[in-house]
C-alpha cells in the first residue's frame, strides 16, 4: 500500500519507517459490499495473474474498456445472457475494486479507474490482436477476444476453433461452431462432414457473427440516414403547407379587394345615370305639363270668347254694335298674345354615353400585381457607424410581395448650402460633473444653443495615453451614440482606459462642430461630491472632493428640513454614476476626527444621522477620551467590533452584484467589515463630519488585490 | 502523533501555502476536519490544511488523564521543562519546527508560505507562535483563544505543571505579554469572540487584555464580538470562511 500511494502522489522519496497512511476513503474497506462470497479467491487469482503481466502498460487500459464493452454487447446481443458462465467471469472480475455492483451480470458498463492493474485478459494472443488494428467493430482483434472469451469459460485454446475436424471433447454443449454459407444457417463443425452440408461453403462461426453484424450495421446507418431525411422533409412540407394557406389568404384577400372595388364603381354607376334620367324625365314632364296647363288656359279663352260672341249675336243691334267693338278689341288683343305651339319638350332622351374607363381600369388593374408599400428607414442606431460605413436598417409594414429592395445614397455636406436652417452651435461640456466607473461614463453638458435643438451626438475616441489630447479629427471613432434628445447620455466603456469625449448638437441644417473635449479614464470610479445635498456647515473644495467643517461660533439654530441638503448630520453625498458592478474609492481622514463615511440612497432622510435609517449604512469614528471607538451603522444597529489601529486611509468597495459593502484600513491592507446590503437602487456615498475637520475623497483607484478577495 | 491534512484540488498540479490549525482543550486531530465545515472555503482558495493532535498521547505519565485541561489533549503548545512532563510534552517545538518539515518533505506545500490559527487553547497557541517568530506566519487569527494565560486559571494550571513555579518562563509562553515586547513585522491579526462563550464569562480568555496591549503597539487587530454565539463548533463553522479567506489574502498574495 505504501508504494501505491507513493506512486499516486507522484513523489520519489524514501518513506520513513514509522509512516503509514490510512486513506480516509468514502467507504471504509470494511463497508463495502460482498456479493460473492468467493471474492477472496477470485481477489488471489486476479493478483497472481497480476504479477504475471506486470509489463503491461496504460495504453491497454482504453483497449481494455472497448472490449469489455463490446462484448458485453455481443453477449447481449446474441442472446447469449443466459450463459452466466461466461457473465460471471467479467463480473467477478470487477467486484475487487468497486465493490458496488447493482447492474445485472451481463450489463455491466463500468469505466474502472484502476484498470491498469487488471491485465489478466490480455495475454500473448491479445497482443497480437492489437497488431491486426484493433479498435472498432468488425475487425479481427474483436474476434480475437470473443474466443479468448469463449476459451477461458470453456477452456479450449481459440485456434481450435478453425479446424474442421471434430474436436474429442464435443459432448458438453450443442452449440453450433461454424456457420454454413449456403444454407445460411449455424451447424456443428461435424456437421460439416456430414449430409448435406457436405458441398457447402463453411466459415467459422464468428467470422459469420462479424458479417452479418456488418450487414445490419450497415443498413442500420441507411436507415437513420433515412429517418433524418425524411423528418426533415416533413418539416419543410409542413412550412410548405403553411406558407400554402398564407398565400391563398394574400390572394384571396386582394382579389376580393379588387372586385369588391369594381362593383362598387358599377353600382355607384347605375345610380348616377338612373338618378340623371329621373331628374330629365322630371324636367320633361314639368315642361309638358307647364304648356298643357297654359293651352288649357288658351283654350278656355277661346271658348269663353267664343260664348261670348255667339250671345253677342244674339243681342240687339245697338248693343251688339258695342260689345262688338270691345269684343273686337279683345279679340285683336287675344290673337296678338303669341300661342306658343312649340312643343317644349322632347319625347326622346339623348343617348348618354356613361364614362366607364374607371371601372375599365379597375378591371384592369385585377391582374396586375401592385407595387409594394414603401419601406421605412430605421432612425440610425447608436454605435452603427464607422467612419468609412454605416448601417441602413428599415422595416415593411405591410404585407406586399417584395423580391427586392434598392438601395441608394448620396453624401450630404455638413453645412450643407441651400438649406434654410443654420447648423447648431457646439454644446458645451460639464467636465466637472462627468462620473465614471470601470465600465461606463456619465456625461452631461449644456446646450450651448438658444434655439432648441433636435437631438446630440457623442462622439468617444481612445486616447493612446492619458495626455494625448491633440488628437485630430482623423483619430479613429470609437463609438458615436447619435440621437440623444436630453443633455446627459451614460455610454458603455472597456476598463483600463482612455476615452476622449466630444458632444455635438443636431439640427435641420445639420450637426455642429465638435465641443471642447473632455477625457475620461476607465480605471476606478470618479464621482465629486455634490454641493447640492451639503450641510450648510460644511465647504466643499473646488475640485468637489474635500470637504471642509470649519470651527463654528454660530447659535446651533433649528435648520429648516429640506429634501436636498442635509441638516442634521452634517453630511454630504457624492455623486455616482447610476451604473452596477462595483466601485472602490478611498477616504483620507485624520486619526483624531470624529467621522462617517459610507452609502446612502439618494432619497436617504437628510434630517437624520447616517445609518441611523435603513436608507443608509456608514462606519463610523469617534475618538474620546483618548480611545477610539469603531461602529458599523445600518438602521441604527452596529456589531461589536474593536480595531487597534486606526486607519488613516479607508477604502470602501461597494459591490453591487454581491450586495455587499466593504471597508478597509488601506495602509495596512487590513479588512475591517463588510455589510451585506439589500441595494434595490443606486446608492451614493456619503460623508459626514461630526466635529471640525477635513475629509478627502480619493477616486480613480484601481482595486487593490487585497480587496478583490472580498 | 497524529495529525490531519486536507490537500485541494489545486495541489494535485503544484505547490499550496499551508494554513496550520491549532485545536482547543479535549481536541483530537479529528475535530476541526470534522466539524468546522473548513473544506470549501479551503479549496476555493487552494490551501493545504493541517490539523495536528493537542498533545502526546499513551505516554504513560503518571496523572496524565487526570482532568481535561491538563496533560492529555491539554498539550498548551509549550516545550515543557517539568518532570515528568518535559520528555513528551514538547508541542511548542512539534509545531513549530517538527511538524512543518515533516509536512514541507512529504506533502505539495510552498515552505515559504505559511499561516496559523486556532481555537481556544489552539487559538492561545496560534497567537503565540506567530508572536514568538516573527516573519515565519504571514497572518494569524483565532477564535476564542486564551489571551492571556498567566492570569486565568487555565493557565495558570498547565504553565505551574508543565513549566514549574518561575513566572517568567510562563510570559515567554503569553500572547499579551509577547505583544507588549513583539519586535517584527507587521501582523494583522482577526479574532472572533462569541459573546455568550462561558468561558469567556468564566475570565478564562481575556481578550480585552490583549487588545489593549496591541492598540498600545500598534499591532492591527479586528476583534469581533459576535452576538449570541458560544465556545463550540458551531461558532467556529458559522465563521470559518471569514478567517480562510483573511489568511489566503496574505498566502495568496
Amino acid at each position: 500500500m505504501e508504494e501505491e500511494s507513493g506512486e499516486e502522489l507522484g513523489l520519489d522519496r524514501s518513506t520513513p519507517k514509522d509512516f503509514h497512511f490510512y486513506h480516509m476513503d468514502l467507504y471504509d474497506s470494511e463497508d463495502r459490499l460482498h456479493l460473492f462470497p468467493e471474492e477472496n479467491t477470485r481477489m488471489r487469482k486476479v493478483v497472481q495473474a497480476e504479477m504475471a503481466n506486470e509489463s503491461r502498460g496504460a495504453g491497454d487500459g482504453k483497449a481494455q474498456r472497448d472490449l469489455q464493452e463490446e462484448v458485453d454487447e455481443l453477449v447481449h446481443l446474441y442472446g447469449l445472457e443466459d450463459d452466466h458462465e461466461l457473465g460471471d467471469e467479467f463480473v467477478d472480475e470487477n467486484i475487487p475494486r468497486t465493490g458496488v455492483s447493482e447492474y445485472p451480470p451481463y450489463m455491466m458498463k463500468r469505466r474502472d479507474p484502476a484498470r491498469e492493474q487488471r491485465d489478466w485478459r490480455l495475454s500473448g494472443e491479445a497482443a497480437e490482436a492489437e497488431d491486426l488494428g484493433f479498435g472498432g467493430w468488425g475487425s479481427a482483434g474483436q474476434c480475437q477476444d470473443l474466443r479468448e472469451a469463449y476459451r477461458y469459460t470453456h477452456g479450449r485454446a481459440s485456434e481450435e476453433y478453425e479446424c474442421y475436424v471434430i474436436p474429442e471433447e464435443e459432448d458438453e454443449e450443442e452449440a453450433a461452431d461454424v456457420f454454413c454459407v449456403t444454407c445460411k444457417t449455424p451447424i456443428r463443425a461435424f456437421q460439416k462432414v456430414f449430409d448435406e452440408h457436405k458441398e457447402h461453403e463453411v466459415i467459422p462461426l464468428n467470422e459469420a457473427l462479424e458479417s452479418a453484424k456488418d450487414e445490419i450495421h450497415k443498413n442500420m446507418y441507411k436507415l437513420e440516414k433515412q429517418i433524418i431525411e425524411m423528418e426533415n422533409f416533413a418539416n419543410h412540407l409542413e412550412e410548405v403547407f403553411i406558407t400554402v394557406e398564407e398565400n391563398f389568404g394574400k390572394q384571396e384577400q386582394n382579389f376580393e379587394s379588387h372586385y369588391n372595388e369594381i362593383l362598387e364603381t358599377l353600382a355607384q354607376k347605375y345610380e348616377e345615370k338612373i338618378q340623371a334620367l329621373g331628374e330629365k324625365k322630371k324636367e320633361k314632364l314639368e315642361a309638358l305639363y307647364g304648356q298643357l296647363v297654359s293651352c288649357g288656359e288658351n283654350l278656355d279663352t277661346c271658348k269663353e270668347l267664343m260664348e261670348t260672341i255667339e250671345e253677342m249675336c244674339h243681342e240687339e243691334k245697338v248693343d251688339f254694335i258695342k260689345d262688338a267693338v270691345a269684343m273686337a278689341d279683345r279679340l285683336g288683343k287675344f290673337l296678338k298674345t303669341k300661342t306658343d305651339v312649340e312643343i317644349s319638350a322632347q319625347p326622346e332622351f339623348e343617348d348618354q354615353t356613361l364614362d366607364f374607363s374607371d371601372v375599365e381600369q379597375l378591371m384592369g388593374s385585377i391582374n396586375t400585381i401592385p407595387a409594394p408599400s414603401a419601406p421605412v428607414i430605421n432612425p440610425q442606431v447608436p454605435n452603427s457607424a464607422t467612419g468609412s460605413s454605416v448601417r441602413v436598417c428599415w422595416s415593411l409594414y405591410s404585407d406586399d410581395t417584395v423580391e427586392s429592395y434598392q438601395l441608394s445614397y448620396r453624401p450630404v455636406q455638413d453645412s450643407s448650402p441651400g438649406t434654410d436652417q443654420a447648423a447648431p452651435s457646439p454644446p458645451i461640456i460639464k467636465t466637472k460633473e462627468i462620473r465614471s466607473c470601470e465600465e461606463a461614463v456619465l456625461i452631461c453638458w449644456e446646450s450651448g444653443n438658444l434655439n432648441p435643438v433636435d437631438s446630440y451626438t457623442v462622439e468617444l475616441t481612445q486616447a493612446e495615453s492619458p495626455e494625448a489630447s491633440g488628437v485630430t479629427d482623423s483619430a479613429s471613432l470609437y463609438r458615436s451614440v447619435v440621437g440623444i434628445p436630453t443633455c446627459e447620455s451614460v455610454v458603455q466603456l472597456q476598463p483600463g482606459r482612455s476615452y476622449i469625449i466630444y458632444v455635438r448638437a443636431l439640427n435641420m441644417g445639420g450637426p455642429s462642430v465638435r465641443s471642447e473635449p473632455a477625457t475620461v479614464h476607465t480605471i476606478g470610479s470618479y464621482f465629486r461630491l455634490n454641493k447640492d445635498t451639503c450641510h450648510p456647515w460644511l465647504t466643499i473644495s473646488e475640485d468637489g472632493l474635500t470637504a471642509v467643517r470649519s470651527e463654528r461660533r454660530t447659535p446651533a439654530r433649528e435648520l429648516s428640513p429640506s429634501d436636498t441638503h442635509f441638516t442634521r448630520c452634517v453630511a454630504v453625498m457624492g455623486n455616482l454614476i447610476p451604473v452596477r458592478g462595483h466601485h472602490y474609492w478611498e477616504v483620507e481622514v485624520d486619526e483624531h476626527l470624529d467621522y462617517r463615511v459610507g452609502v446612502a440612497f439618494a432619497d436617504v432622510r437628510k434630517q437624520e444621522d447616517l445609518g441611523a435609517n435603513c436608507l443608509s449604512w456608514c462606519m463610523r469614528h469617534t475618538f474620546a477620551s483618548s480611545r477610539h471607538k469603531y461602529e458599523f451603522l445600518h438602521n441604527r444597529t452596529t456589531p461589536d467590533i474593536r480595531i487597534t489601529v486606526p486607519p488613516k486611509k479607508i477604502g470602501i468597495l461597494l459591490d453591487y452584484e454581491h450586495s455587499k459593502l466593504s471597508f478597509f484600513n488601506v495602509d495596512l491592507s487590513q479588512h475591517l467589515y463588510t455589510f451585506s446590503c439589500q441595494l434595490h437602487e443606486f446608492v451614493h456615498p456619503c460623508f459626514s463630519l461630526e466635529k471640525p475637520g477635513c475629509l478627502k475623497v480619493h477616486n480613480g483607484i484601481s482595486m487593490p488585490k487585497h480587496v478583490t478577495f472580498y | 502523533m497524529k495529525f490531519a491534512v486536507y490537500l485541494p484540488p489545486k495541489a494535485e498540479t503544484g505547490k499550496c501555502p499551508a494554513l496550520y490549525w491549532l485545536s482547543g482543550l479535549t481536541c483530537t486531530e479529528q475535530n476541526f476536519i470534522s466539524k468546522s465545515g473548513y473544506h470549501q472555503s479551503a479549496s476555493e482558495h487552494g490551501l493545504v490544511v493541517i490539523a495536528p493532535d493537542t498533545s502526546p498521547r499513551g505516554c504513560n505519565i503518571k496523572g496524565e488523564d487526570e482532568s481535561w485541561d491538563f496533560g492529555t489533549g491539554a498539550g498548551f503548545y509549550v516545550d515543557a521543562t517539568e518532570d515528568p512532563w518535559k520528555t513528551n510534552y514538547r508541542m511548542y517545538s512539534y509545531v513549530t519546527e517538527e511538524l512543518p518539515q515533516l509536512i514541507n518533505a512529504n506533502f505539495p506545500v510552498d515552505p515559504q508560505r505559511m499561516s496559523i490559527f486556532g481555537h481556544s487553547m489552539g487559538g492561545h497557541g496560534a497567537l503565540i507562535c506567530a508572536l514568538k517568530n516573527p516573519g515565519k506566519y504571514k497572518s494569524v487569527s483565532a477564535f476564542a483563544p486564551i489571551c492571556n494565560p498567566v492570569l486565568c486559571p487555565w493557565g495558570k494550571k498547565a504553565f505551574s505543571g508543565y513549566l514549574g513555579t518561575d513566572q517568567s518562563k510562563w510570559k515567554a509562553y503569553d500572547a499579551t505579554h509577547l505583544v507588549k515586547s513583539y519586535p517584527g513585522s507587521q501582523l494583522d491579526i482577526l479574532i472572533d469572540q462569541g459573546k455568550d462563550d462561558q468561558f469567556l464569562l468564566d475570565g478564562q480568555l481575556l481578550p480585552d487584555n490583549f487588545i489593549a496591549a496591541c492598540t498600545e503597539k500598534k499591532i492591527p487587530v479586528v476583534f469581533r464580538l459576535q452576538e449570541g454565539y458560544d465556545h463550540s463548533y458551531y461558532f467556529i463553522a458559522t465563521f470559518i470562511t471569514d478567517h480562510i479567506r483573511h489568511h489566503a489574502k496574505y498566502l495568496n498574495a
